[in-house]
């Protein structure tokens, strides 16, 4: 009995930590959703984003800029990101998870070029975290508060845009490239424009997070992208992707219960450098579960998305 | 009024299989004019219908519509003034969005999108209405995904897409031969009730003879990508069946003696 009291215990005093760094990493969970499932263009970036994003805002804020400058210029830097792995599949019609491989890879790089060596710590400088009233900057509830507004305001963003016109023939180019073509909306536009929002959320993370843990790191990203993935397909499995408000609520939910699963294997005792295969395996089972439910004949391929 | 002139498409140019798919083809259309295609497989029907489409450009030669010359304009471009229902099903609709959303796309082909929420009441309402006239049920079912819908519907609602907001232009490829024979024949009365009442410019490519005698102003015989045969005026209307076919097998016979 003691055990589990001990591990509910070390588990409770983590939730308000846990909450804070999900509701920063949500926004790279709906920086991998946009692309996925809104676009049908399944991109790596994120994985060279959120490092991007947090390099750019670490080295500003060392510069002395003010926080949310910083991270203006890390959503712009993540939207260009973005663009490229976009443009590179377009242009030269090599496959998106290719493309985001090569972008990812060669962000890496960037990264250490913009850092100019491999950590740079700017704890002590001012962050947006610590403008909430009335709350103990640099704690787990003003991070809360802070992280969870702006996702509020997001969210919402996201959900009057993808039912505006606009926001519709997006979506439609996701659904069926061809026909949106047919019916007059410009497929590079929306699918550069798309994914380098996307880029911009994640590297929005990026900065985020650095803002939150006082340092940035060329290696944060390490693992990011399954982790995003993850909690994806937990999010989607909860509130389910039928409609634009589940599909854009998933990334949120995900988030947040993924972290505090994390957190509860770990107050559990399992071994964090175990923590990544079972990330890897539980993504697997997530995928591979419709075709397992079909118990005969071949599999169709669970996901269209393009090439 | 649509016009094509000599246009021209050689794939796989200087390789072994190089294939010419249209061979200097000229072709006008009236504005208004109800145009059916015919040819066998390989004739360059669906190569002449991508090269007004733009999915295909051109070697060399022009595609102008209405006096504007469209040959250099991309796919999303051209569909402000042409509209285009496709021979599968699928391929006309967004099998994961509503059929109100799918409208909607349709709807705003020719518009320049905006910041605006895209279904609202009016538009809605209207859906129902045009909807409505296919005698479907697809009225009562705007919120339904697409991918849900029988074959037969989702041509149905590719049709009413295409003809709604009245294009410049329509084009018809194949669009009933992936139907069963009774869907065939609404989506087909469908088609002339709107190509009628609205007076659309239509270049309609088909395999059925009988609709090709049946329907249209004009029938265009496409054979190695240029235009063999063209009917139309009187002898359009004393055109048979067996008439169409015999064009047909005197190429085969050609090919006979050839080989």
């Amino acid at each position: 009995m003691d055990i589990i009291q001990n591990i509910i215990s070390s588990f409770v005093s983590l939730v308000p930590v846990t909450l804070a760094q999900s509701l920063i990493l949500a926004f790279v969970v709906l920086g991998i959703m946009i692309p996925f499932r809104m676009l049908s263009f399944p991109d790596l970036t994120s994985e060279g984003a959120f490092p991007l994003g947090g390099c750019v805002c670490g080295v500003l804020m060392a510069a002395g800029m003010s926080p949310l400058a910083a991270i203006a210029i890390a959503l712009v830097a993540g939207f260009v990101a973005g663009c490229c792995t976009a443009f590179i599949h377009l242009r030269f019609r090599i496959h998106t998870l290719l493309a985001g491989i090569l972008m990812m890879t060669m962000l890496y790089s960037i990264n250490l070029r913009i850092m100019g060596r491999s950590n740079l710590s700017v704890f002590g400088a001012p962050t947006v975290f610590d403008w909430v009233p009335g709350l103990q900057p640099g704690f787990p509830p003003s991070k809360i508060v802070v992280a969870g507004l702006i996702a509020l305001v997001v969210f919402f963003l996201l959900y009057h845009f993808f039912r505006t016109e606009k926001g519709t023939a997006v979506r439609a180019v996701g659904a069926n490239p061809d026909m949106a073509e047919a019916q007059g909306i410009n497929v590079w536009m929306a699918t550069i424009g798309g994914v380098g929002l996307a880029g911009a959320f994640s590297a929005g993370g990026g900065a985020l997070m650095v803002q939150s843990q006082g340092f940035a790191d060329v290696n944060m990203g390490l693992g990011i992208l399954i982790n995003g993935l993850a909690a994806l397909m937990i999010g989607e499995a909860i509130v389910g992707k039928q409609s634009v408000l589940r599909q854009l609520a998933a990334p949120f939910v995900g988030a947040v219960v993924y972290y505090q699963l994390v957190s509860l294997c770990l107050a559990a005792g399992m071994p964090p450098p175990d923590l990544k295969l079972a990330t890897g395996l539980f993504v697997l089972a997530m995928l591979a579960l419709p075709s397992l439910k079909r118990s005969r004949g071949p599999a169709p391929a669970r996901e269209t998305v393009r090439e | 009024m649509l016009e094509i002139r000599s246009a021209r498409k050689v794939f796989y140019k200087g390789q072994a299989d190089e294939k010419v798919a249209l061979d200097g083809l000229n072709l006008r259309l009236a504005t208004g004019e109800f145009g059916v295609v015919i040819g066998s497989n390989g004739a360059g029907k669906s190569s002449m219908l991508n090269a007004i489409s733009g999915a295909l450009v051109l070697d060399t030669g022009h595609v102008v519509i209405n006096g504007d010359d469209v040959t250099a304009m991309p796919v999303h471009k051209r569909a402000m003034r042409l509209a285009r229902v496709f021979q599968d099903p699928m391929r006309g609709t967004a099998a994961s969005m509503t059929v109100a959303e799918n409208m909607l796309l349709a709807d705003l082909r020719s518009n320049r999108r905006t910041l605006r929420r895209g279904l609202n009441a009016t538009r809605l309402a209207s859906y129902k209405e045009r909807l409505s006239l296919l005698g479907l049920g697809l009225e009562n079912r705007l919120d339904t995904r697409v991918e849900l819908l029988s074959g037969g519907q989702r041509q149905s609602l590719s049709l009413i897409m295409a003809v709604g907001g009245s294009p410049e232009l329509l084009l018809l490829d194949e669009h009933t031969a992936a139907l069963d024979p009774r869907t065939a024949d609404i989506v087909m009365q469908a088609t002339i009730r709107a190509v009628e009442a609205l007076k659309l410019t239509t270049l309609m490519v088909t395999h059925n003879m009988q609709h090709a005698v049946d329907f249209g102003h004009k029938v265009v015989m496409l054979d190695a990508g240029r235009v063999r045969l063209e009917i139309d005026g009187k002898d359009k209307a004393q055109t048979t069946v067996p008439d169409l076919i015999g064009h047909f097998s005197v190429k085969t016979d050609r090919m006979f003696l050839a080989s």
